[in-house]
């Protein structure tokens, strides 16, 4: 058993040194806006097609109608996840997951630690897996999601995702009631606080998200990126295309967020970033054949 | 005798879906007591397990081998067999190899359609270990799961992953690879209490040894006992006692394998927010038990079952207590946010809110149950202004954050809010009961408004379901119409209102959009509701056949049909019953048989036997006797009446002969019997109670 991390940044360098341990690519976020880790290509696009794979990184997880201006300690609109991704999922993936908690202080023999069942479906994504929250003591702290379908493929091998909400279990652990009161480290003129470094950004962005953002350009700008990445579907380009999505996907939200769109309209708009992200991972499914999936380490044998 | 041995088979699992354990449960052990017997391994009785990382089965007394059978086949025709110089043909050939014999050793059998050459052949059984592997995992490819999931690079499909499989003979273990996993006598215990191997010696020792060395209760309804009396124990220490949800406890039973109940407080100050949504927080989303005061009062408590035996339990405690304060914050917040903005302010949202495509908005579907529960008031004498608000309000609260979060509390929250408005204390009420009775057994709707709008809901509902034509299907009945149509019919016979369900039906249908008016359901939902109310009676207690005699009659008004059923009820107690309904019958016969115009009444000097006299002396006498009290609905005197007529009945069809050649006294006499007939039928179709 480790010692338990006391800042948000030894709970984040604590995780990311433990799935470097277990062979994971330890990757930075993806630098775009995503409303979750599995947006970063290297979980969507990679978990498609027979080539294996495992990889840890931190996602920035923008979430606009979440906002609350920095006034509820338990809400942000921009908050982190710590995204794992092993593929295929190996046999002990809930035992490797367990010695992570092992390696925050959590010992299992004190706390009370469960697999809840909670299977995960994005219908942006096309995407559908069975899994778990798991709790600690009643609270949840990650999502364990085995992928069984993503852009519409069937996930052959499956891909495990491990999703950690680093707000919530760094707030356990540093018993603190409010996501502002965590200390981020501590710094030579003492502790630095989430508020320090996020609060005046929640303010910000909860009053862009749901008064500023403008709604013309970015309905235009929904319809652009749309049609951007089918071009650049037909020119044989999945990842641009892919970035396409996402950033047709965070205008959804956004547009979401000042409630431009009636629940009607809402139910289409999903359609249609599905309908692109499907195409997409066929796109990718075929560059990666194309280039006789080189990560496949026998590629005489069938995944 | 054949030997035998009891057989143990466990599957070792990652955590399975809680709300589907009990039922994988019950079904492979099903399953596999189905495919033994099919498979000639007849055996005794058979004790199922589960637990969130396992599905056992023990079953005794298999056998330890298939007995020795005899296999009769059956080959060509005889005539087909052998030609004209008595030579085998090609087929007798072909039949003789294929039983490894000649011709000359194959039997002849004779049956009603001819001679057919046949081979009787003793096959040796085969030994129960070398079928079971492969019955076992027939059975689990069958096992009826909520959705079937892929694992690593396998392409084996199963509810969660597979991680150990105990296959136990006797003593023995059968090794053999099922599902890709190789079967041993080796469990597992608890997830971190025993993480190791436990080796299982045999299959009547496994439940002890999971719990003794394994830390796993095993044994659902044993492990079900333990938390129910634990939960009980800790509210009691806490001063109250606990509230325990059947389906929680079902939940959590199927959460845990070794249960510990820990208990937990929360502010009071918590306590000014209705106690519905607090309980809902605790059990919807934490799975606590709530804790309540000899008042039924909530205290500020919770009772939650761990999953450990904790060397800290006090840490579980504190950890839970975050939680629940913080989840409790939300209802606080919900609370003082809701009722910022009154319910009727809310009215406009609900036509951005889709009730359904084809039927529109949740404010079309208000101002539907508006028109329909005015229309019930006005039958009913209820105050048509209270109704008409309760109306205007009664789907406001959907859009309420508190209702987004937790929508079992839908009308309750509804009655909150208003009461705060300061709306009428009825208006309030009916809010609440308009969705009574919320599951099976639950109270009615006891105010008139109350009642007004709870009809309306539901028929709105059913008539447009119909209409779009997603009525329910075998386990498909998304909309809940089996149980809305329940509750209406509950509703209308319990709390005795006089209304015509057929009439209601085409009120109600008439208000649904242009678009989906069908026209002609309401014989469809009428026959609908009258199965349910079929599985109401039927579930009371009421024959089947007395339910029939009631349904023949289609009377349209539920508390009607009620009255009669109770009627026929008593009846069928009376000892003149048996022989009424087989004359009844058989004058049905008579009647349908009878190809002339039978007349109106039948006249007084025609008949001429002293039978058929008192017969229409005691008809006629009765009928001045129960006219009135079939106008009154006192069918049960009626019947209790007209049971007198078994003796003169019997005596007539002992002694007159209906089908006379002289026309005129047949006739007349088909017109005796129609109008006994006729009698009867004014409450139910007697004739069918016949069995």
């Amino acid at each position: 058993m480790s010692d338990t991390p006391t800042t948000f940044q030894a709970l984040i360098l604590a995780l990311q040194n433990y799935w470097s341990r277990q062979g994971c690519a330890l990757l930075q976020p993806y630098d775009m806006e995503v409303g979750a880790g599995t947006f970063h290509p290297a979980t969507f696009l990679r978990a498609i097609g027979p080539e294996p794979w495992r990889a840890a990184y931190v996602q920035p997880s923008r979430r606009p109608t979440d906002g609350r201006y920095g006034e509820n300690p338990n809400r942000l609109q921009h908050y982190y996840q710590l995204q794992v991704v092993l593929k295929p999922s190996p046999l002990d993936i809930q035992e490797l997951y367990l010695g992570s908690l092992r390696e925050l202080g959590i010992d299992p023999l004190v706390h009370d630690i469960r697999f809840v069942e909670d299977n995960w479906e994005s219908p942006t994504l096309g995407a559908w897996g069975l899994g778990w929250e798991i709790w600690l003591n009643g609270m949840e702290i990650s999502q364990f999601t085995y992928f069984q379908q993503v852009g519409g493929l069937e996930s052959r091998p499956v891909t495990g995702e491990l999703t950690y909400g680093l707000e919530r279990i760094a707030m356990y652990l540093q018993e603190v009631a409010s996501i502002f009161d965590l200390v981020w480290t501590e710094g030579p003129d003492g502790p630095l606080s989430y508020r320090d470094v996020y609060h005046q950004n929640e303010v910000e962005m909860s009053a862009y998200n749901f008064e500023h953002a403008d709604i013309d350009s970015l309905l235009q700008w929904f319809d652009t990126c749309e049609r951007e990445s089918n071009r650049l579907i037909e020119a044989g380009l999945p990842l641009p295309a892919y970035e396409m999505v996402l950033k047709a996907s965070h205008t959804f939200n956004l547009l979401d967020a000042r409630n431009a769109i009636s629940v009607t309209e809402r139910q289409r708009y999903i359609l249609r970033v599905r309908t692109l992200s499907r195409q997409v991972a066929e796109s990718y499914y075929a560059a990666r054949e194309k280039l006789g999936f080189p990560m496949l380490a026998d590629k005489g044998s069938s995944a | 005798m054949m030997a035998s041995r009891d057989l143990l088979i466990e599957i070792g699992t990652e955590e399975l879906p809680p709300k589907a354990l009990q039922r994988m449960r019950d079904a492979l052990q099903a399953s596999l007591d189905k495919l033994l017997n099919e498979n000639h391994l007849e055996h005794g009785s058979s004790q199922a397990y589960a637990a969130p990382r396992r599905l056992a089965v023990l079953i005794r007394d298999v056998p330890e081998a298939q007995p020795d059978r005899e296999v009769n086949k059956r080959g060509p025709a005889l005539q087909a067999a052998f030609d004209a110089d008595g030579k085998p043909t090609r087929p007798a050939e072909g039949f003789a190899r294929s039983c490894g014999v000649s011709v000359s050793e194959l039997q002849q059998i004779e049956t009603d359609k001819g001679t057919w050459l046949a081979f009787t052949s003793m096959v040796a059984g085969q030994p129960a270990i070398e079928i079971i592997p492969g019955l076992l995992e027939k059975a689990l490819k069958a096992l009826p799961m909520p959705k079937r999931m892929r694992w690593g690079s396998s392409d084996i499909e199963f509810v969660r992953p597979i991680h150990w499989i105990v296959l136990l003979f006797g003593d023995a273990a059968v090794k053999a690879s099922i599902l890709g996993i190789d079967s041993d006598r080796y469990s597992r215990g608890h997830r971190f209490h025993h993480p190791h191997n436990i080796a299982i010696s045999n299959p009547e020792s496994y439940a002890e040894t999971l719990q003794q060395t394994g830390k796993v209760i095993a044994d659902m309804t044993q492990r079900r006992a333990s938390i129910q009396a634990q939960v009980s124990e800790a509210g009691a220490a806490l001063g109250g006692h606990a509230h325990i949800d059947p389906a929680l406890l079902d939940e959590v039973n199927a959460l845990v394998e070794w249960p510990v109940a820990i208990s937990g407080g929360f502010d009071k100050r918590f306590l000014e927010v209705p106690a519905e949504a607090l309980i809902s927080s605790m059990q919807d989303h934490q799975k606590y038990f709530p804790v309540m005061d000899a008042d039924g009062k909530l205290l500020p408590f919770f009772i939650t079952i761990a999953n450990i035996s904790s060397s800290q339990p006090q840490q579980i405690r504190a950890g839970n207590e975050r939680v629940i304060r913080a989840r409790l914050e939300d209802a606080v917040f919900f609370w003082n946010q809701d009722r910022k903005q009154s319910l009727h302010s809310r009215a406009g949202q609900l036509d951005n809110m889709t009730f359904q495509k084809k039927l529109g908005s949740l404010g079309d579907k208000q101002r539907r149950i508006s028109a329909i529960a005015s229309h019930i008031a006005g039958e009913l004498n209820i105050d048509v202004p209270q109704v008409q608000r309760a109306a205007a309000l009664c789907k406001c609260d959907l859009v309420t954050s508190m209702v987004s979060e937790f929508t079992d509390l839908q009308g309750i929250m509804g009655r909150y809010y208003a009461s705060h408005d300061g709306e009428d204390a009825a208006v309030a009420t009916a809010l609440d009961e308009q969705y009574q009775p919320r599951f099976a057994g639950d109270v009615l709707p006891s105010s008139g408004p109350g009642q007004a709008l709870a009809i309306a809901e539901r028929l709105d509902t059913l008539t447009g379901i119909f209409a779009i034509g997603q009525t329910p299907t075998g386990d498909k009945d998304p909309f809940g119409l089996r149980r809305s149509a329940l509750g209406l019919l509950r509703i209308l016979i319990e709390k005795q209102l006089d209304l015509d369900l057929t009439r209601l039906i085409d009120t109600a249908a008439q208000l649904l959009p242009a678009e989906v008016q069908a026209g002609a359901i309401t014989q469809d939902l009428f026959s609908f509701m009258m199965e349910r109310l079929r599985a109401y009676y039927l579930d009371a207690g009421y024959d089947n056949h007395i339910f029939a005699a009631v349904l023949a009659r289609q009377p349209p008004q539920p508390l009607d049909f009620d009255q009669r059923i109770r009627a026929v009820r008593a009846f069928g107690e009376l000892s003149e019953a048996e022989s009424l309904a087989a004359a009844n019958k058989r004058i049905r016969n008579i009647l349908r048989k009878a190809e002339t115009e039978i007349p109106a009444s039948c006249q007084q000097e025609l008949l001429q036997e002293p039978a058929e006299q008192a017969l229409a002396t005691a008809v006629s006498a009765l009928q001045k006797t129960v006219e009135p009290l079939f106008q009154q609905r006192r069918y049960t005197e009626a019947l209790r009446e007209l049971a007198a007529l078994q003796t003169p009945v019997d005596a007539f069809f002992d002694q007159v002969m209906v089908m006379a050649d002289d026309k005129r006294l047949r006739d007349n006499r088909l017109a005796l019997l129609n109008s006994l007939s006729r009698l009867f039928l004014q409450v139910a179709d007697i004739s069918l109670l016949q069995k």
